[in-house]
């Protein structure tokens, strides 16, 4: 069982009282610096992920098969960072990082466009003969996010429930490998997805501490727990390894942190006082 | 079987025949119920929740047993496996003594606590504010993997248990089969079982993973005063349960379903417990359905109306005697019942207690009905029970219209005594 909610649970029912309040001691101007902190992360993301898809769609473009696998998985971690602020603009979010499955015509449906495109033209039909225009159309749609971020207000609560966010991303369709299926670099994209969501648990630590000591040592516990595996499968270069050589054990590992990270995450929008 | 084929078939046959079905259907309903007890009151809606006068109804979860082995079985049933991400024995028995916990309060009822809105709730109100138990039992059993070096209990695991291997029917797949820890959930709503998972799924994410889950469900019948009561009817419209051993009978039970200080080489932990098999057996209905009636007869040892034995008898509660059939003309050596109890001297230590449920769940990609049984059967010696009648089955007749896909060979712990007790403890506590 989650620890706060634990305490919550036996609050409620020792107090006799069945309505629970939330701690709510956060004052919403204590949130005023942690969300200007994560406007800059996210700004430094989406910059560098302009950047990276420049690379990549060029080498795309020029037929570089083996440079543009390279820059593959790299470029979508400074996405997956900050997916659930990208997710806002789901039109942006369909082109960028649909999967095939997301399209009745699954690979031959028209509509499958983006990364996953790409990724299959690389690694499945090994030829980029076919999505030069995927690849603008890629180029573009990632500069309308830069575009449309740049004027995005953060409201606190998408903030602190990113953190969540980002774990239910991984736990519902990620863990199983399910999302790079034919390059298998799914492991950079949940270290990316772990480090956004660490990021913002990092930003709002201070609060969160003072509202339950515990949570955040059980939090800091799983995070660790996680990072620690992921690291078993660091290559020299840097990147990961295929997801084909994470155990079934590590799986399991993984996805029990992801579960644990998002139940437990799930409780700190109200445990800082936000609608 | 070719398309053709049906196409033909259809316009003559299908439609006789659904007009016959239609006719007998209304002369049995008339023959059997009252008109009137169907009948809802004049100013219900649409989307009003059907009643139900069980949701009351709780079976106790104390006792030298587990509750939902010898208990009759209600319409609704599940069983869902996990891997235990536990690291440790401490976390282990901090997972068995939360389950059991869950377990008193999903059984028994009560309020759920209401948390501050701004939090998510602290269960999915499926049930609503207040938990019914709805004649819920929740059973966990453990599995062969549970004994490897992760937790230190490789000496303490029941002398029978083991991973389940492959009959020669089989096409087991991987993700339908084995774990860690079994739960079984019966209750008479599928929507109970399917909140106490989601309870038990909510509290564990530390500690369980979901590897795959089965429901299934029992049809239920009409009472009929004075007849003896029937068995349900599996997906092959014959009765399944028959001949099955009075779970009343408790000299019975302790010899056929529980462990005790009786069975060889068991740990004393595990007295109080009992080996449960779990087999989905997906059936080829589509097959069967278009398999002459006496042919189906044949192949399973009664018949299809009345469940009454080959060799005479009215009901399914008349005992075949197969001594005076040697040569099987009436009864044929090989039918389903034949071979799963010959009735031989000795075949008693055979006897399994079955609690199968009928599952359906979709539609395979050729296009036939993928539904079957989700098979439950409990049992003193697992050896002697279900892989012995398991071998004598395996090349039986049915087989052409059988495939097991899936399940696994658990071991159900022994009972929680009181309140203070939880599920494991022998087990853990065992020197």
């Amino acid at each position: 069982m989650p620890f706060s909610r634990n305490r919550l649970l036996a609050a409620a029912i020792f107090a006799g009282a069945m309505t629970m309040q939330a701690h709510a001691a956060v004052a919403p101007l204590e949130l005023v610096g942690p969300v200007a902190e994560y406007k800059l992360y996210v700004n430094e993301n989406i910059d560098k992920f302009v950047e990276d898809v420049r690379k990549f769609t060029d080498a795309v473009k020029a037929g570089k098969i083996d440079e543009a696998r390279a820059l593959f998985a790299p470029t979508r971690m400074s996405y997956e960072r900050i997916e659930p602020v990208a997710e806002l603009f789901s039109d942006l979010d369909a082109s960028i990082d649909s999967r095939a499955d997301d399209h009745e015509k699954a690979e031959k449906d028209p509509g499958f466009i983006g990364f996953h495109r790409i990724e299959y033209a690389l690694w499945e039909e090994k030829s980029t003969d076919k999505v030069g225009d995927v690849a603008d159309k890629l180029m573009a749609d990632v500069l309308e996010l830069q575009k449309r971020l740049a004027q995005l207000t953060f409201p606190p609560e998408k903030v602190v429930g990113g953190a969540a966010v980002l774990m239910e991303e991984v736990a519902a369709t990620k863990i199983s490998g399910e999302e790079d299926r034919y390059s298998h670099t799914d492991l950079w994209d949940f270290q990316a997805n772990f480090e956004g969501s660490y990021h913002i648990f990092e930003l709002l630590r201070p609060l969160v501490e003072r509202e339950d000591k515990a949570f955040v040592e059980k939090t800091d516990g799983n995070f660790k727990t996680v990072f620690d595996t992921l690291a078993k499968y660091k290559t020299a270069e840097g990147g990961f390894q295929s997801y084909e050589k994470l155990t079934d054990r590590d799986r399991k590992i993984l996805a029990g942190r992801v579960n644990t990270l998002a139940e437990d995450l799930s409780q700190m929008r109200g445990m800082l006082g936000l609608d | 079987m070719s398309g053709s084929h049906s196409d033909s078939r259809e316009p003559s046959g299908s439609l006789s025949r659904r007009h016959w079905l239609k006719g007998a259907a209304s002369l049995a309903g008339l023959g059997a119920l009252p008109v009137h007890a169907q009948k809802p009151p004049a100013d219900s809606q649409v989307t009003d929740a059907p009643h139900s006068l069980r949701t009351d109804e709780r079976v106790s979860c104390w006792g030298e047993h587990q509750a939902g082995i010898v208990t009759p079985r209600p319409s609704a049933g599940m069983v869902a496996s996990f891997d235990v991400i536990a690291t440790d024995r401490k976390e282990l028995e901090r997972l068995l003594r939360g389950l059991s916990e869950r377990i008193v309060f999903l059984t028994q009822g009560g309020e759920v606590p209401k948390l501050d809105p701004r939090l998510p709730p602290a269960d999915s109100g499926i049930m609503g504010p207040r938990v019914q138990p709805d004649g819920l039992t929740i059973t966990v059993s453990v599995g062969n993997s549970l004994f490897d070096d992760r937790f230190g209990l490789q000496d303490r695991k029941p002398r029978h248990l083991q991973r389940m291997s492959a009959h020669p029917n089989d096409a087991l797949d991987a993700a339908l089969c084995h774990g860690d820890l079994s739960i079984q959930f019966c209750s008479n709503t599928p929507d109970t079982n399917i909140h106490a998972l989601r309870d038990i799924i909510k509290q564990f994410p530390d500690l369980l993973i979901l590897l795959w889950k089965q429901e299934g469900t029992v049809p239920p019948v009409p009472e009929k005063p004075g007849v003896p009561p029937e068995s349900a009817r599996n997906f092959l419209g014959f009765r399944d349960g028959s001949a099955n051993p009075n779970a009343n009978d408790s000299t019975a039970m302790s010899q056929i379903v529980w462990v005790g200080p009786d069975d060889e080489g068991e740990p004393a932990w595990a007295h109080g417990g009992s080996y449960q098999a779990v087999r989905i057996i997906r059936n080829f209905v589509e097959r069967w359905d278009r398999t002459p009636l006496q042919e189906q007869e044949a192949i399973f040892g009664r018949q299809r109306d009345s469940g009454a034995p080959l060799d005479g008898g009215k009901t399914e509660h008349d005992v075949p005697d197969f001594t005076k059939d040697p040569e099987g003309k009436k009864t044929p050596l090989d039918s389903h019942i034949r071979l799963a109890n010959p009735r031989t001297k000795g075949s008693e230590k055979n006897l399994i207690l079955r609690r199968p449920f009928n599952y359906s769940n979709g539609v395979t990609k050729s296009g036939q009905l993928e539904m079957g049984l989700l098979f439950i059967c409990y049992q003193s010696n697992l050896e002697k029970g279900f892989i012995t009648v398991q071998k004598r089955l395996d090349g039986e007749p049915l087989e052409e219209y059988i495939k097991p896909i899936g399940g696994g060979f658990f071991y159900a712990l022994p009972g929680m005594r009181d309140k203070q007790d939880w599920l494991g403890r022998t087990l853990l506590s065992a020197a």
